[in-house]
Parts: structure tokens; sequence; C-alpha cells
């Protein structure tokens, strides 16, 4: 990292500042996070360097400190010093090292500023180690200490605060359920049309991403009416709406508990049958794998992608699709979190294959996808915003060879990240979710 | 005095193999990982996935594209599992006929190739080189000379002590080190596995639409 740049930031100073007490609070958090599994992770990483070609960051930009073994050597060396005795006896040869300033500092740069979380390197391992969340445990040490990046903080804290990470008052929020109903009612032409709020004992309770109300009210509009063509008994929130949990990214897992409880308890409250996770790549892994590891119990309640549930309606007929509505070429970027995370992998393909009139594969997808360098945290950390742009050009070129002129995702934050590489790269595509895409083929 | 040699390396190998097992266990120390989401797919699916298909190179982008790596991996590990089998024969003696000798050659040769090309590599391939601490050279070696050894006594017993010799560092090292990864591999194997056949994500056809 270039100290220069970063000697009057305050972060850096933050770094600067720390005290011993703080380091050994990073290291208790650190043991505390580690389990067996990570624990056997941790001591038998081959050092082969095979995950090189696996990591956008790397193939974008060649440096070392981007190659997911040498990210995960960071890791591993603090590991060994502090839990192993070969480590502890003869740390040099063995690789270990103490957890010094400089060393705290590499893990910000490398560990935040140069990792998506994504996971496309554990699936290359020539074991299979699990680095992604390897680096992720290394994350929640850092913000133990409050060393999360600015932005990233900020994100987690104003969900934390304002109830949505994009900080919308619960008032905006209504206003904007109500008047998307009435357009609702204006295309569907039926005044019975309904975004049902806090609506009870429904079958889904369906949440969505704050950047939707903010920025893409019609991503709502399309969802409302796949549930109104599919005569669906569904609620929103008026509260606890927000799918996203930026605690999956910051690494902090009572943030991340606190916020996912959040629709753990609307579930119980509205008392619905399954949550519905809206179109969120790191919200979908959030709720449906890593809460109740987060709130360590056993949801008595389905958890369920929107893609599942629409997949679901063209499977039984419930909804009737009309491919020719759609008749530019689409491709599909899979988000990691949702298909190589989630396990997510087919729905949207069969959704989409039955809305669109030209479907094009990009290569390599599914859980093999590039990671699109919007994940992880990244577009919140505008420190590294640099390094997301320059290794989203492995997406962009992706998205260029498919020659499509759309390009859906079922993720709000790939979204953001797309648009801002069609603009960069000039790739001249659209960028649409795959329920947007259903919408725009439905026959009501 | 041979003798004397073929007990060091049965001690040797109890040692790593206890120790290896105490290494196990105590990753266990750390607490055990819990799962409390619904799987959607089939653990034992994925498991089996890992140790199969999922170790193919047509599965393995990082395989795929590094295929000279990874069939010197191959020839590397055969050798490594060839020269045991010769080490056994020579510990409880019994005949190998030249068929089978003439395949323990070519095997160890093989795997003597394959190892030397990867310790190559990790000299002169500058990232590899900047991932690599001493243990990651020193392990390398330490295999290569065994594989060495094991080699040159299919063709002359009298440097047998010298490859028990090298057995029985081999086998003490082996906790304390990356070779430990001929233990750990499978653990680890077992939670890839785990991980992405619960998730339904691996092997392909582990969940359907109507999971």
């Amino acid at each position: 990292m270039d100290k220069k740049n970063y000697s009057k930031d305050p972060f850096e100073e933050k770094i600067d500042g720390l005290k011993p007490e703080d380091n050994k609070k990073i290291l208790q958090v650190f043991r505390s996070k580690i389990d067996n599994q990570y624990a056997a992770h941790l001591i038998s990483c081959l050092h082969c360097g095979l995950c090189a070609d696996s990591c956008h960051y790397y193939l974008a930009t060649k440096d070392v400190r981007s190659l997911p073994s040498y990210k995960l050597s960071l890791v591993e060396k603090v590991f060994k010093k502090y839990f192993t005795l070969p480590g502890k006896k003869a740390s040099a040869w063995f690789g270990a090292k103490g957890l010094s300033k400089d060393m705290v500092r590499s893990w910000v740069d490398s560990l935040f500023g140069r990792c998506t979380l994504c996971g496309r390197c554990s699936l290359n391992c020539s074991i299979g180690l699990n680095i992604a969340y390897l680096i992720r445990t290394a994350r929640t040490s850092l913000a133990a200490v409050g060393l999360v990046p600015p932005g990233l903080q900020s994100t987690v804290s104003t969900a934390i605060e304002k109830g949505n990470n994009m900080g919308i008052p619960r008032e905006d929020w209504i206003e904007t359920v109500e008047w998307l109903e009435e357009e609702l009612q204006r295309e569907v032409d039926d005044p019975q049309a309904e975004l049902p709020l806090d609506k009870k004992n429904t079958r889904l309770f369906y949440t969505v991403n704050p950047r939707e109300p903010k920025f893409f009210p019609l991503s709502i509009l399309a969802v409302g009416k796949i549930f109104y063509a599919a005569g669906e008994s569904w609620t929103f929130s008026r509260d606890n709406y927000d799918v996203t949990n930026y605690g999956l990214y910051s690494g902090d897992d009572e943030a991340s508990g606190l916020l996912s409880d959040r629709l753990n308890k609307s579930m119980e409250t509205l008392g619905a049958q399954t949550l519905v996770l809206a179109e969120c790549g790191h919200g979908f892994n959030s709720n449906r794998w890593e809460a109740p590891e987060w709130l360590n119990k056993k949801y008595g309640f389905k958890v369920k992608s929107i893609l599942q549930v629409v997949a679901e309606y063209i499977k039984e007929g419930r909804i009737k699709l009309d491919p020719f509505l759609n008749t530019k070429p689409v491709t599909l970027h899979d988000p990691c979190n949702l298909v190589r995370l989630g396990g997510i992998v087919e729905e949207q393909r069969y959704i989409l294959k039955h809305a669109v009139g030209r479907f094009i594969e990009m290569y390599p997808n599914r859980e093999k996808n590039f990671c699109c360098g919007g994940g992880g945290g990244q577009l919140a950390m505008t420190r590294f915003a640099d390094r997301r742009l320059e290794a989203g050009k492995i997406k962009a070129d992706q998205i260029k060879e498919t020659g499509a002129k759309i390009v859906a995702t079922p993720c709000h934050n790939c979204i953001d990240q797309l648009m801002e590489l069609n603009k960069h790269y000039k790739l001249g595509v659209e960028i649409k979710t795959v329920c947007e895409i259903v919408a725009d083929a439905l026959i009501v | 005095m041979l003798s004397l040699f073929k007990y060091g390396v049965i001690l040797s190998f109890f040692f790593s193999l206890v120790f290896l097992s105490i290494s196990v266990l105590k990753t266990f120390s750390f607490g055990k990982k819990t799962y409390n989401a619904q799987p959607r797919g089939d653990w034992k699916k994925g498991v089996l996935y890992a140790f199969g298909k999922g170790l193919m190179p047509w599965e393995k982008e990082s395989a795929k594209k590094h295929l000279p790596t990874y069939v010197a991996g191959i020839f590397y590990h055969g050798g490594i599992f060839t020269s045991f089998f010769y080490l056994l024969s020579l510990i409880f003696p019994f005949r190998l006929n030249t068929l089978i000798i003439f395949l323990v050659r070519l095997l160890i040769s093989l795997g003597f190739l394959g190892g030397l090309g990867l310790f190559l590599k990790r000299i002169f391939h500058v990232p590899l080189r900047k991932i690599s601490c001493p243990d990651d050279f020193a392990s390398n070696l330490i295999v290569n000379i065994f594989l060495a050894f094991a080699l040159i006594c299919t063709f002359t017993w009298t440097l047998i002590p010298f490859f028990y010799l090298i057995a029985i560092l081999m086998f003490f090292y082996i906790p304390l080190g990356k070779i430990r990864h001929c233990f750990f591999f499978f653990y680890i194997r077992i939670l890839f596995g785990l991980f992405y056949g619960r998730r339904g994500v691996l092997p392909k056809n582990n969940i359907t639409l109507e999971t």
C-alpha cells in the first residue's frame, strides 16, 4: 500500500494509533471466531498459487498482493504465530508472523481492499480451502477494534440506526409503496390490485433492497405485478423490509445478527409462512445461510429467493409469459453470494428462458462465474474504488463477448457495479433485474 | 544395523500418524462449526463430488489452465505412494516381480521429475516464490530426496540405510510442515463437499427446481 497517500488519512492514523490492548482484542476475537473447520483450513494451504487465475483482482492487476493465496497467507501467518506450536517456535521457517501495525495495514489493504469475498478462489483451490470465509474472519477481528473502512462501516451503522442501509425514513417508504400501488392499479387496470403493508398471516413476506425505493422503484413494481398476476398472498413490512446485511462484508457478526433478526422477528409478528428475499446476492447469503448461525437458532419458517418463487409460478402455470415481448438478446450475470455461495443456480436460467426471446450465457457461468467486483462491500469503500473498476474489467470483457444488449442480474449490488462498468468500459448495454424482465414479458 | 533403521522407520511412521491425529483433534479445541440453516442440497453428494469429479481438471479451472502443473502434481503424488509401497516391501519383505519393479521404477521416476519440476517452479516463478516460506521448499526437497533414494534402491540395495534414514526424517517432519496435507487433504475435501453440497451448489445435479 502506498503509505504517502494515506499519511493524513484518519483511518490510517487509527492504525498508527493502535495500542497493545487493541492487538490483544483483535487476537481474542480472531481466536473466538475460529472453529474446527477454519483451524484445519488455516494450516493446510499448499502455497501452490493455482488460485491466482481465479481472482479477478489478480487477473486484472497481476499484483501478488491480490493473489488469493497471498491474502490467505496474511491470516495464516498470524494464526500460526499465536496458535500453532511450530509457528511459535520457528516462525520464520513456517512463515508465521506477529500482528504488527504493518500486518494490520496489510490486512486492511488486502483483505478489505483486494477481495470481494466472492469465493471463486475456494472453488479453484487445489484442496478446497474456504478462503473467502477465512478472510471474513480476519475482517471480523478488525471490526472489533473499529478498523472497518469508513464507507462500509457507515452503511452498517445507518442500517442499525435508521432501520435500512439507505437511511430512508419510515413515512417515505410507506409513501413510495402507496404511490407504486397506484401505478400498479393503473398498469393492470384493477383498482383492487395492492402492494400490502403489514398484512397478517400471508403466505409470503417479501423484503427489498433499500436501493429499490430510493433509486429503482420500478423493480418493486415489477415484483408487485408478478405477485398480482400469480394471485399471491403476500405482504411488505412497514418497518423491517431491508434485505441487505452489510455486516456480512464488514465482518461484524453482532451487527449482522441484529440486522437479520429484524426480518426474523417480522416473520413472527406477521405470521407469514415464507420469508422471500429480493434480488440481492449478499442479502440472500446472509439471511438464508448465515443468519441462523449468527443468531444460533434454527428458523421455523422457509427462506427463499424471489427467483425460486417466480420459477415455481412459471412451472405451475400461475403466470404466463410471452418471451417475444423481450426481443433484445439477454445475458445473465450470476451474483456470487446467490449462486456460488447461495445455491440458486438454475432458477434464473429457467425464468429467463421463458421470459426472453434470446438468452445467451456468458462464459464462465453459474458457480464458476466471475465476480462483477462490487461485492465484499467494495461499492461502499470509496478508498478502493479505482481498484474495483480495474478488477471489473474481467466482467466487462465477459459481457462484451456475449454480444448481448441486456445484462440481467438478480442483485442490486451487482447492478450498481455493472452500471459503473457499463459507463467506464463503454459496454452499451442495459442492466436489469430478472423480475423486471419477467414483468415486461408478463401477460396479465 | 539395518533392522534398527527398519524399526526407526516404523516408529517414525507411528509418530507421524499419532501427531497428525492429534493435530486434527486439536482443531476441535477451537469449537465446532454449527449448522442451523436448513440444508438445500445433499451434503453426501457434495462430499462424493469433492473426492471424485471435483478433482478432475475439466471441473477445476485452476487445473485446466495449468495442466503441466496438474500433471506434475499427479505424477508427484503417484510417485510418493509408489515409494511408500516400495518402502513397505522392504520393511516387511515381500517379493516384487520384474513387471512390478518396472512399474515402480517408472512411477517413481515420473514422480521425481514431477516433484523436481514443482520445486523449480517454486524457485523461478516469482509470484509463487513470493508466497512461499522455507518450509515450502524444505518439504518439497525432503520428499524429492525420498523419491530419489527409493528409485536408486530399486537398482542397488547398498543405499537402503540412507533410504530408511530419509524416510525417518520425512515421517518426523510431516506433522510439522506442509506435508501434513497428506492427512489434512481428506479433512478439507470433506469440508469442501459439506459446504457446497448442503447449499446445493455442487454437484450440478444436487438439486432440482422443486427442492
